[in-house]
């Protein structure tokens, strides 16, 4: 019997190869052909040059949360670059490559020198057919790409559309050149004798079904917020965020948005801030050094209660650190960041979908519990491609507010009334009966500055506990169990796109028999802790799998559970290994039968 | 005849309020020391926004961090008291969000032309349509007195005992450089000239700039005081063509004697039209051509 279809495969080249252009293919044809998808490209970090190109696709019947550990199958359009990631192929798994390269090669320099014993290779002459179908040698990766699609037996049909839609814009000619590329790789792949255990069931493909859209972490956050109706955006360009705000700056005009990149990301907080203030569904992007710089006015929209979004995607650091690099280490400067004590709300979601609704719901909290919120995610999240299924489209609300027209003349006006639930009434400048002035000074419940001790007591109880009811806000799942139920062995706390990875690990745990699971965080501020402590409760060991070096979820999670949890940090820019996971895990589980109290990694303090 | 009573200003506000004479004023009573020149912009704002018409809640004061940018507090309309050196942002802000709003930004020397001066350019080249005071007293009022990026060359301040040794900004002409469509200069010893600037200022459609010269009492004792400005300010040559760049640099360049009046203006697409164009070139060509027309109707009475 057939099984599911979860394969990976990855296509190494060199940057002008068309590495990426082809991936971008193959992932978007497969969608079409009903599977879930999740890919993750890596490009050279310098814009010109022959730096290395891979694009890393994962093919499912099933939702998958992450990148596999290895690949399936392997294409090298670059002896030079793809020979170190022959190993990452796995036992009777394809290699793809060209017999007979464009130059005459050293000895050693042929992948077909490094092959290891369980590896089934496919020597194809790439080359030669792009140049017998086009009469060119530049369409080497749509022959390579034809050759993957002929010998799993993927659907032809999916491929053209995919391909005609990529050259929708350029002379027709060229997807002309492109289709009979792609033809002549797929007559060769389906007239080639499949000896690789690699299976592709087409049978367990989604039949259609609503509506499928290829996204990445970015792009859902652009449609997130058009979803919500942002009504302006201020942003200044920053990796791995630029591609918010440049997709914004597309489709918010359309939709009589204003968008407007300002001189650094003071000003883009501020005018977010001033905005938020005036009324409009308001946000910025940044990464970690413009958090960094935003910290001061963050603390201005606590303090004077005003609603934006910011989103944050972060980069390895500190300083400028590896801009093109995933990290988590941004998330101590996203909870506690700035001066005073400034409770915000602080979400993370853990996928692409969950961006997008991360995001919408963002505007809407914001707007509730009248605070800022920063949406945090990582470079991993924002680049990956992952398909969004929108036949559930979410009920986003409309901007709305307690406008309430005092009827007081002037300035009588109880902006910041103390309340039963600390949220107080809200008026935005052009109505008339709700005067007032937003400050940063401590203030009363008219907005009038007041440093007294029992003002400054009640204010602060009011802005920290207005914040409780965030972490009930209906539409996003704050906390989610997976894996074994009641008491286990091991479990991981996971937060970001790390979850992916950790879900994966205790999923190969659990087939090798350990009780294990794992929950994923969303919301980081407030913390929502009794859920996350009856989790704790039910693991004899907590790992806390993260993308940095100091553990800071493992510091925010036992600080405010006060209960010893174990680091895994991991802070090499690449997202988090699952077989470095897997030992991890394992190991909890061997220690368990040693050590029946957690501790925390002594190497990691 | 001397009252048996003192009588206090706070007990006669209600009474005065009541007379109307204190339209746009909050019912906080300024905390600025006697004889401060940020009294004038009161005087100024409250009788511009008279003349003009323009409702209190129609109104957004936004000012950054300083004496001078308390002014809020003290006004009848919607305000922000936002942070150090940040109005300006902030006024964008919320101008982009809410064309239909009078935006004023307030702040003193240091907020606008230390610690907020990044903004300043930015706010000028794109045209954004409000209208920046800056009220400068060449010191650091607030934290008491210290030497600021206005100060003289020579000026003893706690922060500078062995006196300043920096030169000091030449704020109008870098307001004229950095393409402010309208630029002027007013003194706080001159409050009905002041009114009139104020008022034009805010009639103006695009980035008007005003700098007001206004004495600390309480900490500059020796420099800006009312007796010299009084004696050192005059005003622009009658004959001062407004539309003249160059004769507003050369005059902004005299910085022997402080010139008041207004220097320069021109119109030109603000930044609220800039965003409606793109939204109308987005919304796809047709419509480019009636937002263009419409604006060009919009721009003729102003
Ligand atoms: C980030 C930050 N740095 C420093 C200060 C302290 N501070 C408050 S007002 C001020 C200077 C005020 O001078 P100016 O802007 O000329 O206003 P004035 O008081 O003279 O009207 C300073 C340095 C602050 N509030 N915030
Ligand atoms: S300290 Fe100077 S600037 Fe501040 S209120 Fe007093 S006189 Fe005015
Ligand atoms: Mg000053």
């Amino acid at each position: 019997m057939a099984k599911q279809t979860d394969i990976q495969i990855s296509i190494c080249g060199s940057a002008g190869d068309g590495t990426i252009a082809v991936g971008d293919i193959f992932k978007r044809a497969m969608a079409r052909a009903g599977y879930r998808v999740i890919a993750f490209d890596h490009y050279p970090a310098e814009i010109r040059g022959f730096g290395k190109c891979i694009s890393r696709t994962r093919i499912s019947t099933n939702q998958v949360y992450s990148m596999k550990s290895y690949s399936d199958v392997l294409v090298s359009l670059n002896d030079l670059h793809a020979i170190p990631h022959v190993g990452e192929v796995r036992d009777y798994g394809a290699i793809i490559y060209d017999s007979a390269p464009m130059s005459a090669v050293a000895e050693g320099a042929h992948i077909s020198g490094h092959l290891m014993p369980g590896h089934l290779p496919y020597a194809l002459p790439i080359r030669e057919l792009s140049e017998l179908a086009t009469g060119a040698n530049r369409s080497r990766n749509i022959v390579a790409l034809g050759f993957i699609a002929g010998l799993y037996q993927l659907p032809q049909q999916a491929f053209h559309q995919a391909i005609a839609a990529k050259f929708e814009t350029k002379a027709p000619a060229v997807a002309d050149t492109a289709l009979a590329a792609f033809d002549s790789g797929f007559k060769s792949g389906s007239s080639t004798y499949k000896f690789d255990d690699v299976q592709i069931d087409h049978s367990r493909a989604r039949k259609n079904g609503g509506e499928v859209r290829m996204m990445t972490g970015n792009g859902a956050i652009a449609h997130g917020c058009l979803e919500a109706g942002i009504e302006t955006f201020f942003g200044y360009p920053i990796t791995p965020a630029t591609g918010i705000m440049e997709r914004l700056a597309v489709e918010m005009p359309r939709r009589g948005g204003r968008l407007v990149q300002t001189e650094d990301e003071i000003a883009a907080i501020s005018a977010t801030i001033g905005a938020g203030y005036a009324g409009a569904r308001a946000a910025t992007a940044t990464s970690g050094p413009g958090l960094a710089l935003m910290a001061e006015m963050l603390g201005l929209g606590v303090m004077a209660e005003v609603p934006a979004v910011v989103f944050v995607s972060q980069r390895g650091g500190p300083s400028t650190g590896m801009p093109t690099k995933t990290e988590q280490s941004d998330l101590n400067l996203a909870v506690w960041g700035g001066h005073g004590d400034a409770r915000r709300i602080v979400l993370a979601p853990t996928n692409v979908e969950g961006c997008r609704r991360c995001a919408a719901r963002a505007f809407e909290m914001a707007e509730k519990f009248q605070v800022p919120v920063i949406v945090l995610i990582d470079l991993y999240l924002s680049n990956r491609y992952e398909t969004v299924f929108l036949q559930g489209e979410d009920n986003f609300l409309p901007k709305n507010w307690q406008r309430v027209d005092s009827g007081a003349p002037g300035d009588n006006y109880r902006r910041y009334e103390l309340t039963a639930d600390g949220l107080s009434p809200r008026c935005v400048p052009g109505e008339a009966g709700g005067i007032y002035t937003a400050t940063g000074l401590e203030h009363d419940e008219y907005g009038h500055p007041n440093d007294s001790p029992d003002v400054h007591s009640l204010m602060s109880e009011k802005r920290h506990e207005k914040l409780r009811d965030a972490m009930k806000y209906p539409g996003i799942n704050f906390t989610k169990r997976f894996g074994d139920k009641g008491k286990i062995d091991v479990g991981l706390l996971a937060w970001g796109s790390t979850f992916g990875e950790a879900l994966e690990a205790v999923l190969l745990a659990r087939e090798e028999g350990i009780r294990c699971a794992a929950m994923k965080v969303v919301m980081m501020s407030p913390l929502p802790a009794r859920p996350i402590l009856r989790f704790c409760n039910d693991c004899q060991q907590v790992l806390v799998p993260e993308l940095n070096y100091t553990g800071q979820f493992a510091n925010l999670v036992s600080g405010e559970l006060g209960r010893p949890v174990t680091r895994v940090s991991h802070a090499t820019g690449a997202p988090m290994d699952i077989n470095y996971l897997l030992t991890a895990i394992r190991n909890a589980a061997k220690q368990k039968l040693r050590n029946k109290t957690t501790t925390s990694n002594p190497t990691k303090a | 005849m001397i009252p048996e009573q003192p009588v206090y200003l706070e007990d006669k506000v209600d009474e005065i309020r009541q007379s109307g004479r204190l339209a746009y004023r909050s019912t906080a009573l300024p905390t600025w020391c006697p004889g401060c020149g940020y009294y004038s912009m009161t005087e100024g704002l409250v009788n511009a926004l008279t003349e003009l018409r323009i409702k209190g809640e129609d109104t957004v004061i936004v000012s950054g961090i300083g004496c001078a940018s308390r002014f809020p507090f003290f006004m009848d309309t919607y305000g922000f008291h936002t942070l150090h050196g940040r109005a300006l942002p902030v006024a964008t802000g919320v101008k982009v969000a809410n064309d239909k709003l009078t935006v004023v930004a307030v702040g003193g020397d240091g907020d606008g032309f230390a610690i907020g001066c990044g903004h300043i350019p930015h706010a000028a080249r794109r045209n954004v349509n409000i209208t920046y005071l800056l009220f400068d007293n060449g010191i650091y009022g607030l934290t008491k007195g210290q030497v600021s990026p206005t100060s003289a060359t020579g000026f003893i301040t706690p922060t500078s005992p062995f006196q300043n040794r920096d030169a000091p900004l030449n704020p109008l002409l870098m307001l004229l450089s950095y393409g402010a469509s309208w630029v002027g200069q007013a003194y706080a010893g001159w409050p009905h000239h002041l009114t009139q600037l104020i008022r034009q200022a805010l009639e103006h459609p695009g980035f008007s700039y005003l700098h007001v010269l206004s004495p600390c009492v309480t900490f500059d004792k020796t420099d800006r005081t009312y007796q010299n400005l009084d004696l050192a300010v005059r005003e622009l040559d009658a004959d001062h063509d407004s539309s003249d760049m160059a004769a507003a640099m050369r005059a902004a360049a005299d910085t022997n004697t402080p010139t008041l009046g207004l220097y320069y203006a021109e119109k030109r697409e603000t930044l609220g039209q800039a965003l409606d164009l793109i939204a109308a070139r987005a919304a796809g060509a047709q419509r480019i051509k009636r937002a263009t027309t419409r604006h060009r109707q919009r721009k003729t009475p102003a």
